[in-house]
């Protein structure tokens, strides 16, 4: 196990700077001048300060090293549009509160989704099993921006009396339960169906008929044998979902108006801030790393073979 | 065969997750004191619409980051009233002779740290922001200054350039200032926050840092309470302000919703008192909006307009019909919806001399002139009859864009409409604009109020100028209203520019459509003195909670 993770740290390296340079090359690539941001002009004197100052005046390969050297000493440089911040301010700030959101519609995905699906499994083809899999059908094809608008509609403004919901903002314990259902109802469905289509499989599987003649209590039979094999499919998913809520939620911290890292990383796209996008993208790509690896941690757990086999 | 036990534990454990899921949401409290509706203790809660993407003076180049710190900081120029009279601020008086500038600051001007606000406060601060280093992109608002653009641009010598430009602090309370001519506008531009004073000890001490909420040193009516980025800024009442007496507001708390759906709703959850006069609201809710006593509209000093590449389409007629093929009307009361004006000519109404100066054009007409526009197209050599329109891709705008193909399209002409993102729209404008570029979309928001602020960019070198018209006799008009420092010969100057555009042998470069107004909803409780000026500025220290 610790060769594994060990291996998958090193190979983190050669990953980043692959994704640096695709960043920085795609980046360069993209018409548009960091600042100049709204329709009026900028004197030829002012342009050339800004891009002295912040060395863009400089050949690309000088650019691209300083910026590598920046990364590994843990310094992403400053903000081209938001004069007084740096990249790294940006991440120490926002970056926990999209990965408490993400954090949060997971939870709320893993722990509604999973026994959803278990239940309907256990429950197959009766009402109950039609009536989950309808919802997470609709859950999942609703797009989250038609979910967050809904929710805060009902839940905040027409029924805003009966719940302490505030339509957005980040404060609070009340203001995050929207949000977190916004984001992780997708997600959720997601999860239903899969543990749902996973559980009916090991259910027919021989050693839980074994298992069940032998005299076991049903409920072991079902947490024990049935969940945790069935479990596996949802883990091999999680990894990335759990990158997607973390990075993804733009949309969910702009209609929220939530401080997330995911609004600063569009507008630094739309806004050609070379730095705050290089930055984030790398910061994501660890996530992303991050996250198969503990995927790959917890295979080993529900599935000792897989275990040996990697070793 | 069924596996279940019983029915209603299912139920109970559904209830059970969620209410884990809910109580593990509960990290962090925060009392929400946002929208005391009805009781009058002098704290509201407002939206600024956006993250302010700097609080330096010096840096700042937007309208939220401006309606802060004006909050925050004492100007030497107040702009008041509804023609934006100049008036003392922290300048008791000032004195101007031809291109010299003399301005008297008051002495009982203080920091929040208890410094006193001085003459070389200001002398340091305008260097700071005209200095290559700092590199602001407002460092040409003081161009008007002798020796500044020479210090900006400055590629060696640069500390003897410094030691040029011509700020001076003759003693604690007089600045001096030389101008490279006779400006009669320098006074109103001196309200700009670019103008505003900085702390030096507190710049030197935190560097870039000196804006966050700890940090920084102030001398206006507020204080900067708190600044959680992107969520939360907050002003407090400074208590040892020159004038606290007369402010009435104890506390502003600002949000940041920039979805303009969302930013309703939290007024109509009774969350803040006003939302829309910095980020607008959406035009599709304006019908409903409109209806509610909470609706507030003012006019605003810009101006939303086509412009064309003079270039591809060089019939002057073409243009004229062009423009007279555009149903303002139609386009502001079905899609704006703001109810905008007509835009009659270039200089928005409500500038100082807008009667005399506006040239209520015949090419433009308030509902189209189709008739006539035919006519004119008919009389077109070559008429260019495949247009490509170049708009950023905004709702609003496409909305429009459509409606004007379709008007165009009366004409004979086939717009194909093209949809780009800010920064690459921003490149494909120029000037030059891109060959393929015949027309496009784009809106002038005046930074001073004086009608040379617009006017001045149709001039041939003018980098905002992306039609590629250029004609010398408006140049010169130009050159010549600088230099007119009485205001009555300037607004006839003014008057003249706007001929060469709009009059009878207009050339109609651009395409004036509407001029802009401002919607918000405010409170009833403060609605009477929430007020936002013709520069889109709210002085709360005039905001009274009833």
């Amino acid at each position: 196990m610790t060769a594994l993770v060990v291996r998958r740290l090193i190979w983190t390296i050669p990953v980043i700077l692959l994704v640096i340079f695709l960043t920085f090359v795609l980046m360069r690539q993209i018409e548009g001048n960091p600042f100049r941001t709204s329709e009026r002009a900028i004197p030829e004197s002012i342009q050339r300060n800004l891009e002295e100052k912040y060395g863009l005046d400089r050949p690309w390969y000088v650019q691209y090293a300083k910026y590598v050297r920046g990364v590994f000493t843990g310094d992403l440089g400053p903000s081209l549009v938001l004069r007084n911040r740096d990249v790294n301010d940006i991440v120490r700030e926002h970056f926990p509160v999209s990965l408490q959101l993400g954090g949060l519609a997971m939870l709320f995905a893993l722990v509604v989704g999973i026994p959803l699906g278990m239940l309907s499994a256990l429950r197959a083809n009766t009402w109950f099993d039609y009536g989950a899999m309808f919802v997470s059908s609709v859950g999942f094809a609703i797009p989250s921006f038609l979910v967050a608008t809904l929710l805060i509609y009902y839940f905040a403004l027409q029924w805003g009396e009966y719940f302490p919901f505030p339509t957005s903002g980040w404060e609070g314990w009340e203001s995050k339960v929207l949000p977190s259902i916004a984001l992780g109802l997708g997600p959720m469905a997601y999860f239903a169906r899969l543990t749902r289509g996973s559980m009916l499989e090991t259910l027919q599987q021989d050693y839980i008929r074994t298992a069940r003649a032998k005299g076991l209590r049903w409920r072991r039979v079902v947490v024990v044998h049935t969940l945790r094999n069935s479990l596996i499919p949802v883990v091999t998913a999680a990894g990335p979902i759990l990158g997607f809520l973390i990075t993804g939620s733009f949309i969910i911290e702009q209609i929220f108006a939530i401080p997330g890292i995911g609004r600063y990383y569009v507008t630094a796209v739309t806004g050609r801030d070379y730095s705050v996008v290089m930055g984030l993208t790398v910061l994501l790509a660890l996530i992303v790393i991050v996250a198969n690896l503990v995927v790959d941690i917890l295979y080993g757990f529900l599935d000792p073979r897989t275990r040996d086999a990697r070793a | 065969m069924t596996w279940t036990r019983s029915k209603g534990r299912v139920g109970l454990l559904v209830l059970a997750m969620l209410t884990l899921v809910l109580s593990l949401a509960a990290c962090g409290g925060g009392d929400d004191d946002g929208g005391d509706e009805g009781a009058a203790d002098g704290v509201i809660t407002i939206n600024w619409g956006a993250e302010p993407p700097s609080l330096d003076p010096g840096l700042a180049t937007d309208t939220t980051s401006s309606n802060v710190i004006l909050n925050i900081m004492d100007p030497l120029v107040k702009l008041e009233g509804e023609e934006l009279t100049p008036t003392p601020s922290l300048a008791e008086s000032w004195d101007v002779e031809g291109a010299t500038v003399t301005f008297h600051l008051r002495d009982d001007g203080q920091w929040t740290n208890g410094d006193p606000v001085t003459a070389e406060d200001f002398e340091w601060s305008w260097k700071r922001t005209i200095s290559p280093e700092l590199a602001a992109d407002y460092a040409y608002q003081f161009f008007g200054i002798k020796g500044a653009a020479e210090y900006n641009g400055c590629e060696e010598n640069c500390d003897a350039l410094r030691d040029q430009v011509a700020v001076e602090a003759v003693d604690d309370l007089t600045l001096r200032v030389e101008l490279t001519s006779d400006q009669p506008w320098f006074i109103q531009q001196a309200a700009h926050h670019s103008f505003l004073a900085v702390h030096r000890p507190t710049v030197e001490q935190f560097g870039e840092k000196w804006t966050e909420a700890g940090n920084i040193v102030t001398n206006g009516p507020f204080q900067l309470a708190r600044w959680e980025h992107n969520a939360n800024l907050d002003l407090v009442k400074w208590a040892d302000w020159r004038n606290a007496d007369d402010v009435a507001l104890e506390r502003i708390n600002g949000r940041m919703i920039t979805e303009g759906t969302t930013a309703v709703q939290a007024f109509e959850a009774g969350e803040v008192d006003e939302v829309g006069a910095l980020g607008g609201l959406p035009p599709e809710e304006l019908p409903r909006l409109k209806g509610l006593p909470e609706y507030e509209q003012t006019p605003s000093l810009g101006t939303y307009y086509y412009g064309i590449n003079t270039e591809n389409i060089p019939d002057v007629n073409q243009r004229r019909a062009m423009s007279l093929a555009i149903d303002r009307r139609t386009i502001i009361d079905n899609i704006a919806q703001a109810d905008q004006l007509p835009a009659t000519g270039f200089t928005p109404s409500g500038m100082p001399g807008y009667d005399t100066i506006t040239p209520s054009s015949e090419w433009l007409p308030e509902s189209g002139d189709i008739e006539r526009a035919k006519e004119l197209m008919e009389q077109v050599q070559n008429p260019v009859t495949d247009v490509t329109l170049v708009i950023n891709d905004a709702p609003g705008h496409r909305d429009i864009a459509v409606a004007v193909q379709s008007m165009w399209a009366e004409l004979g002409i086939e717009t194909e409409i093209q949809q780009q993102e800010w920064a690459q729209f921003l490149e494909s404008l120029g000037p030059p604009p891109a060959r393929s570029t015949d027309a496009y979309r784009l809106g002038w928001i005046g930074d001073f109020v004086d009608a040379i602020n617009f006017l001045e960019l149709w001039t041939c070198d003018s980098g905002n100028n992306n039609t590629n018209w250029c004609n010398e006799e408006y140049d010169s008009l130009v050159e010549q209203a600088r230099g007119t420092a009485d205001e009555g010969e300037r607004f006839d100057l003014y008057s003249q520019l706007e001929e060469v555009m709009f009059g009878p042998d207009g050339e109609v470069p651009i395409m004036p459509i509407y001029f802009y107004t401002n919607v918000s909803l405010q409170r009833e409780s403060i609605k009477e003195t929430y007020n936002q000026n013709l520069l889109d500025q709210i002085d709360l220290s005039e905001v009274v909670e009833e």
